[in-house]
């Protein structure tokens, strides 16, 4: 079996390491990122399988990082989740008009959030 | 569950980060700086909070900060005004935010109706009430109540979790509704550009139930025609299980809502006539075939030639990611590098995909991750205990003080015989000093971290006293060794406490003084060579040096025949014992004087000394050494016994002659340099030690103490520089006056460091005595 990357991206450590040790334990490969340009940072260098994002973030925030992410045409397929606790519909809306594949609802459930991932990537 | 636990302890240390931030943020906000930077920032923090509490399931912290974070977000896009009011209502929700993370790390649990006042407050703002109409009350915390509902997270879901990263995995049936159902679906092109895939829809919707699907493809134009983003394939599926819902089916489609269009008719219930769905349906074994089925229509509409040209293309970025674009080079087949440049890497030619290399799209290979070592690049920073930098801080003191007994065993004769072993010498000297510098700088922190503690210090004594006060803070960049800045706190809180309480007159004073209606206190940091010098200034009254004599000399500090300078008195509020707090009001007070103060300072190496101008304020400068593990030290000699004295503190030295010291009127000696009378102080005479050195020439190590005073020390010998470790003689020992701390020579003798500044401050005293 192929071991998935996955790219977090979150400004938040808790989030981070709860995300880390939920993707690992299943057996992902993670890469981590504290913001949107870290993550863009992280994408120059390293192939990923898919990002999940937060929006709020600082130096660049959730929304600008996903369509910076698919402006550079090489990350077009590039499945990209986002990391939301609104539950309003807005930054979620935001996040997708941004091109964000889909999204996971804090606080996340393990067994969802790899199910989650699962419908995005092959 | 250490796994949790350990989560926690991350969370609570992010969480005082977080704090620490918003205290800074709303410091900023209140002295007017109301930009959007500062109210992101706020509303990240607050955003974080409660996102982690959220997932430890802390529900009155999620609770209030839930509301203040929608509160935020108004303030954010302007529908609530971030007028004062609401500024003074935010910090006191910071303090509510911080209890709640204290109480959910401790344990204990807070009154139920804490913090539900500015909840309410916080609710009727965000539905446009102003702040007068506080009466909102409980029926809003209901509504969020239910608006929010935290879910715990179970990690022990977690080994299931792992066998969801296999291929498989299956979405449990809804509730149990019979029947067939038919799906049109007709994606847009957005849907491919947010990287959803309709393969993997079916893949899902095959979990559901039997599932047969049909490609739609009247509108596929020949290959000429052909646009990379245009989309001109739809599906018609039908899916059959008992229990199937179209909740469950909608579901399948959640993420690519309005990016495609999408018909879901149920056909019948179990048991009725089943129409023949569709003309020759493709009936699908499992999703990867569904791929290649949908995939094998596509090909089979387009004229062979094209085919084959379409074969060409293989590498393509369809199966394999177009994020691998890089890796196109390495493959094999040598046109695959100006193949991927001439064809723009598009989600759309999934559909035109030959079988032949239809390899998974998530393939990493093993080596590449290893070569990748770097797990998170752009991480720039790594989080170090800090025990284990004090322990290569004391592991570096060690090597100084070798490095420095190895140099001092070089005598005349051995440097004459082994050069190549002195240039060692001298280049490890070298690279321990760097080494030094650089650990210490690990250590250093800005001192922001405590003066951001401080704006709302002044803003509680204001309130508190009904005065009018204002804090200014400069160099709060300044960096200090992370212990001394612990340290640093309680003096400065107890200093700017005595500043805004007694310093800082009351507005009506201070109008018929002819001075602003606000006072000012002022914070500053500076480096100053060796040493931080912070600052606490003040415009009041300056000290009542009436008063502070007339409580000296009654607590017997000062002896009644005794006339000390105005100076002398100025520094009297740090003598030990010496408190007039508690007679004047129970802000400064709490129990503790101002010799709290300097003993605090003291202790890690530093002074304080204070000015005082009537009528006009009180300076009170904290001088604090920028390291507290190695001092520079002068090594002299005192009758026989080895001394150090601080480099940071000399000026310069002296060899003279007995003659050359002067007495004053007063019985004291001084000694004339460069027209300047200063105070002689003789340290075997001063620490008591036997017999008089018959020396007729002395030498004196002329220091500056605090105010640019300047103390002649008296020494018999002057060996030379060098570093020590110091070693409290306090923990050792006991504290002894005009003793600053003990340290180990290279040769293993002991030698004792000279506080210069408690040598001039005991002067009044000795006198009194």
């Amino acid at each position: 079996m192929t071991i998935l990357r996955v790219l977090t991206v979150d400004d938040s450590r808790t989030i981070l390491a709860m995300l880390h040790h939920t993707l690992s334990n299943a057996g992902f490969e993670v890469l981590q990122a504290e913001d949107g340009q870290q993550g863009l940072d992280v994408l120059k260098s390293q192939d990923v399988d898919v990002v999940i994002t937060d929006i709020n973030m600082p130096v660049m925030d959730g929304i600008e990082f996903i369509r910076n992410v698919r402006a550079s045409g090489q990350y077009q397929s590039l499945p990209i989740l986002i990391l939301t606790t609104e539950t309003s519909q807005d930054k979620r809306d935001q996040g997708k008009a941004a091109g964000g594949t889909g999204w996971i609802v804090k606080p996340f459930d393990p067994e969802k959030l790899i199910s989650v991932i699962h419908r995005v990537v092959h | 569950m250490s796994d949790l636990d350990d989560f926690k302890a991350t969370y609570f240390d992010e969480c005082s980060e977080l704090l620490t931030e918003l205290e800074e943020q709303f410091a900023a906000i209140e002295a007017g700086e109301r930009d959007a930077d500062r109210l992101n920032a706020v509303f990240r923090a607050i955003h974080s909070i409660k996102g982690g509490a959220g997932a430890f399931g802390f529900s009155a912290l999620v609770g209030f900060a839930h509301a203040y974070e929608t509160l935020l977000d108004y303030v954010r896009d302007g529908r609530v005004e971030l007028s004062d009011d609401v500024v003074v209502l935010c910090i006191r929700a910071n303090d509510i935010v911080a209890d709640h993370v204290k109480a959910a790390q401790t344990g204990d649990a807070l009154p139920a109706e804490y913090g539900l006042d500015e909840k309410a407050r916080f609710d009727a703002l965000a539905r446009g009430e102003s702040l007068a109409g506080e009466d909102a009350g409980g029926e809003t915390l209901d509504e969020f109540d239910i608006e929010f509902t935290p879910v715990m997270v179970n990690l022990d879901a977690l080994s299931e979790a792992a066998d969801l990263a296999s291929d498989t995995f299956e979405i449990a049936p809804m509730q149990p509704e019979a029947g067939h159902w038919e799906i049109r679906f007709t994606p847009y092109r957005a849907l491919y550009a947010r990287a959803n895939d309709p393969l993997l829809l079916f893949r899902e919707l095959a979990a559901l139930g039997e599932m047969q699907v049909r490609a739609v493809m009247a509108d596929l134009p020949p290959l000429s025609d052909f646009e990379p983003f245009a989309v001109y394939c739809s599906w018609e599926i039908t899916l059959f299980s008992p229990t199937l819902t179209e909740a469950a089916i909608r579901e399948v489609f959640e993420f690519v809502d309005g990016d495609c269009d999408i018909s879901v008719v149920q056909l019948g219930a179990e048991g009725d006539a089943i129409p023949t769905p569709m003309p020759a349906p493709i009936v699908i074994v499992d999703a990867e075939t569904a791929r290649l089925r949908t995939q094998e229509q596509d090909l089979m509409a387009l004229a062979d030639d094209e085919v084959s040209e379409l074969l060409d293309f293989s590498p393509a970025p369809v199966a394999e990611p177009v994020t691998r674009q890089d890796s196109f080079e390495e493959a094999p087949g040598p046109s695959f590098a100006e193949l991927a440049a001439a064809i723009e890497p598009r989600p759309v030619p999934e559909r035109v995909a030959p079988v032949s290399l239809n390899k998974p799209v998530t393939a990493v290979p093993a080596a590449d991750s290893e070569e990748n070592g770097a797990r998170s690049v752009g991480v720039q920073s790594i989080r170090v205990d800090l025990d284990k930098v004090d322990r290569v801080v004391n592991m570096v003191g060690e090597l100084v003080i070798t490095q420095s007994m190895l140099t001092q065993q070089m005598d005349e004769t051995l440097r004459a015989r082994y050069t190549e072993l002195v240039r060692g010498l001298e280049v490890l000297a070298q690279t321990t000093r760097g080494l030094q510098d650089s650990v210490m700088a690990i250590r250093a922190q800005p001192v922001k971290s405590v003066f951001s503690r401080m704006p709302r210090l002044v803003r509680e004594l204001a309130s508190k006293t009904g005065k009018k006060i204002k804090l200014e803070t400069v160099g709060e960049n300044t960096e200090i060794d992370k212990t001394v800045i612990e340290q640093l706190s309680d003096p400065l809180t107890h200093m700017i406490r005595n500043s805004a309480d007694h310093g800082i007159e009351t507005p009506e004073k201070r109008l018929a003084r002819g001075k602003p209606e606000t006072g000012t206190v002022r914070l500053s940091a500076e480096q100053a060579g060796g040493n931080i010098l912070i600052v606490v200034e003040d415009d009041g009254a300056g000290i009542n040096r009436e008063r502070v004599l007339q409580l000296a000399r009654d607590k017997g500090i000062v002896a009644p025949d005794v006339n000390p300078s105005d100076e002398q008195i100025d520094q009297l509020i740090f003598a030990p014992g010496f408190s007039t707090a508690e007679a004047l009001s129970d802000i400064s007070g709490r129990g503790v004087g101002m010799d709290v103060v300097l003993s605090n300072i003291k202790k890690i190496g530093g002074s304080v000394h204070v000015r005082s101008w009537t009528g006009k304020g009180t300076r009170m400068t904290l001088r604090l050494p920028l390291t507290l593990a190695v001092l520079d030290v002068m090594l002299v000699k005192v009758g026989e016994s080895p001394y150090v004295v601080p480099l940071s503190s000399i000026v310069e030295t002296i060899q003279c002659s007995r003659a050359s010291f002067e007495r004053v009127p007063s019985g004291e000696r001084v000694l004339q340099v460069r027209g300047e009378y200063v105070q002689v102080i003789d340290l075997a005479q001063r620490f008591n030690m036997a017999g008089e050195s018959q020396h007729e020439d002395r030498f004196v190590v002329l220091c500056e103490a605090e105010g640019s005073h300047k103390v002649a020390l008296v020494v018999d010998d002057i060996i030379g520089q060098q570093q020590v470790v110091i070693k409290s003689l306090e923990e050792n020992f006991e504290r002894v006056e005009g003793i600053a701390g003990g340290t180990i020579l290279g040769d293993g003798n002991v030698a004792l460091i000279v506080d210069v500044q408690g040598l001039k401050a005991t002067i009044v005293h000795k006198n009194a005595a």
